[in-house]
């Protein structure tokens, strides 16, 4: 498959079950919203060591928010819903509860199968006994006392099954056609809905393969698409690739990714072949660990 | 099925228990059964048809007719199901209520949503004394649920009341709040003398500065723009009331109290 000159892989990219939610964190302004979300969300690129994968998934207009103010509405997916509840904790407590002005909401309602994970529940001990407790349309919120006023926290967030680690491949002739091709793939991605690309500016250029010869290390470099190795290692890049990088998707579910793993192949093919983009792959590991596979020729089809 | 109407012959004169006479304990009986269930009436047992004239056959939309403040426990331990009540209530209207609603286009006697978990109570007209409160030596009054008094309140409104909203869009009587576990009351009008007392936790919001000042067991705590406000009036917007047109305010006077007690209720005075 061909689009524009770009050669689209026939592969797919493997992909793994994940929990997911997503809070809004709202303040006096768009301005503090964002410093909050932005540490929210900070330091979680993949779960490999942060943890979680986090990312802003939009900003929200005062009459999409629940209190009426400028917000942020972040995604964060974790291996599983303990992890997430943990990260959700801590990351709530160090930088929404003490951003000034922000209150934090859940995103996501309540998942019949799925456990509720604790938003104010456990940061309203920070109020050391003055924290109040509000009933409002039957979700509870917290108000926390705090120096700047009083800390508003729903109580709780929803959780759903999700899907994390979607990817693709930017295959190009020079480093920065491949950064250019992946910045209007990460243009047309960013938006459409439940999805995030959770590294910096939602490109990574150190793709892992598992393992590795030292055995502290469970991943490693992804040899075979180093263009620097071409002559040294198995490769899989042709003589004219000079630079790959990739872009990692989570989602709330399978559909979401497929959207935005197609809107942003789409973005890349049209920078062409005239700009260097020389092929689309994507990495798996035999789909043999996860069990969601995006195969790219059927979402370009 | 048809909406359930019960019409009062003439008005007795002794109390009526009408606790028998929801959708729960009423399902799957035919109108010959409910016809012939018997209700305590003062000292005596009397049969709901030889009170009420029976029409329709629905338990679930339920309508009492020329009713009168000597029929109560309308609604007692209702979990669904609607009951409109035309004309006055007695007392505990909608005690121990799990869920369902009730419409009352008159006033209700003493205990108005006594104890009530849960569920909707419009009162379109005034409530007498001990509204979401508990009974008489318990301890948690109201825990769950919204109660809307188109008129005023009488005395010790929301005693002991744990959980819920009671929203009073005329006057409140004294001694509002007192005793208060937690939840919420909102006064539009003027609220009484001894605002909160022995308050423990909760919110007593008002629109307007009470009168009859606030007590010197409340401590004022100053200005504030607090967040949850606009959360809350957002929630009434859904309400068939007063309090759905109202100017959402967010800007208040906190003062802190019973101080007497453990001194963690608040009122709120828009300002």
């Amino acid at each position: 498959m061909i689009i524009n000159g770009v050669t689209i892989d026939e592969t797919f990219a493997e992909a793994f079950p994940m929990r997911g939610t997503r809070v809004i964190i709202t303040a006096q302004n768009l301005e503090w919203a964002m410093n909050s979300a932005q540490a929210f969300t900070g330091f979680a690129t993949s779960v490999i060591a942060c943890g979680c994968e986090a990312g802003i998934e939009r900003t929200l207009e005062p009459h999409e928010t629940p209190d009426g103010r400028p917000g942020v509405a972040c995604l964060i997916f974790a291996m599983g819903g303990k992890g997430l509840a943990k990260q959700v904790e801590t990351r709530a407590g160090q930088c929404v509860l003490t951003s000034p002005t922000s209150a934090l909401f859940s995103g996501l309602a309540m998942d019949q199968e799925e456990k509720e994970i604790p938003l104010g529940k456990n940061l309203r001990f920070f109020g050391d006994g003055y924290q109040i407790s509000k009933m409002i349309d039957g979700k509870r919120y917290w108000r926390i006392p705090v120096m700047d006023g009083e800390f508003l926290a729903e109580e709780t967030t929803g959780i759903r099954a999700s899907v994390g680690g979607g990817n693709f491949l930017i295959l190009a002739e020079s480093q920065p056609q491949a950064l250019a091709a992946c910045e209007a793939a990460i243009r047309e991605m960013r938006k459409l809905p439940n999805v995030i690309m959770p590294f910096p500016g939602g490109v990574v250029r150190s793709g892992s393969k598992v393992g590795s010869k030292y055995k502290a290390l469970n991943a490693s470099t992804n040899d075979a698409f180093c263009p620097t190795l071409k002559g040294q290692t198995k490769t899989e890049l042709s003589p004219e690739v000079e630079s790959v990088m990739e872009i990692v998707i989570d989602g709330l579910t399978e559909a979401d990714i497929n959207k935005a793993m197609r809107a942003g192949i789409q973005a890349a093919c049209e920078l062409g072949a005239e700009n260097g983009i020389r092929r689309i792959s994507a990495g798996n590991y035999g789909g043999k660990l996860g069990p969601f596979h995006f195969h790219l020729q059927e979402i370009m089809a | 099925m048809s909406e359930l109407i019960l019409t009062l012959k003439s008005a007795p004169a002794q109390r009526v228990d009408c606790s028998p006479l929801t959708v729960d304990k009423l399902e799957g009986k035919s109108v010959k059964d409910i016809a012939a269930l018997t209700l305590v009436v003062g000292n005596q047992k009397l049969r709901v048809d030889e009170l009420f004239d029976i029409d329709g056959d629905d338990p679930a939309v339920m309508r009492f007719e020329n009713a009168t403040d000597k029929l109560d426990h309308i609604g007692h331990g209702m979990t669904t199901g609607t009951i409109t009540v035309n004309g006055n209530a007695g007392a505990y209207l909608g005690q121990f209520m799990m869920g369902g609603e009730i419409i009352v286009n008159g006033n209700t006697g003493i205990y108005t949503a006594c104890e009530m978990k849960k569920g909707f109570i419009k009162v379109n007209g005034n409530a007498g004394d001990f509204v979401g409160a508990a009974r008489i030596g318990y301890k948690n009054g109201m825990t769950g649920g919204t109660v809307v008094i188109t008129g005023n309140t009488g005395a010790r409104t929301g005693d002991h009341m744990r959980r819920g909203m009671i929203l009073i869009e005329g006057n409140a009587g004294d001694y509002c709040g007192s005793r208060m576990v937690s939840g919420t009351i909102a006064v539009l009008g003027q609220v009484g003398a001894h605002l909160g007392y022995a308050m423990k936790r909760g919110t007593l919001l008002l629109q307007q500065a009470p009168e009859k000042g606030i007590s010197a067991n409340f401590n004022d705590c100053g200005s504030h723009t607090l967040a949850f406000l606009p959360l809350m009036f957002a929630s009434f917007r859904k309400l068939d009331s007063e309090f759905a047109r109202v100017e959402p305010f967010s800007r208040v006077q906190r003062y802190a109290g019973d101080l007497s007690g453990i001194g963690m209720g608040e009122i709120l005075v828009k300002i």
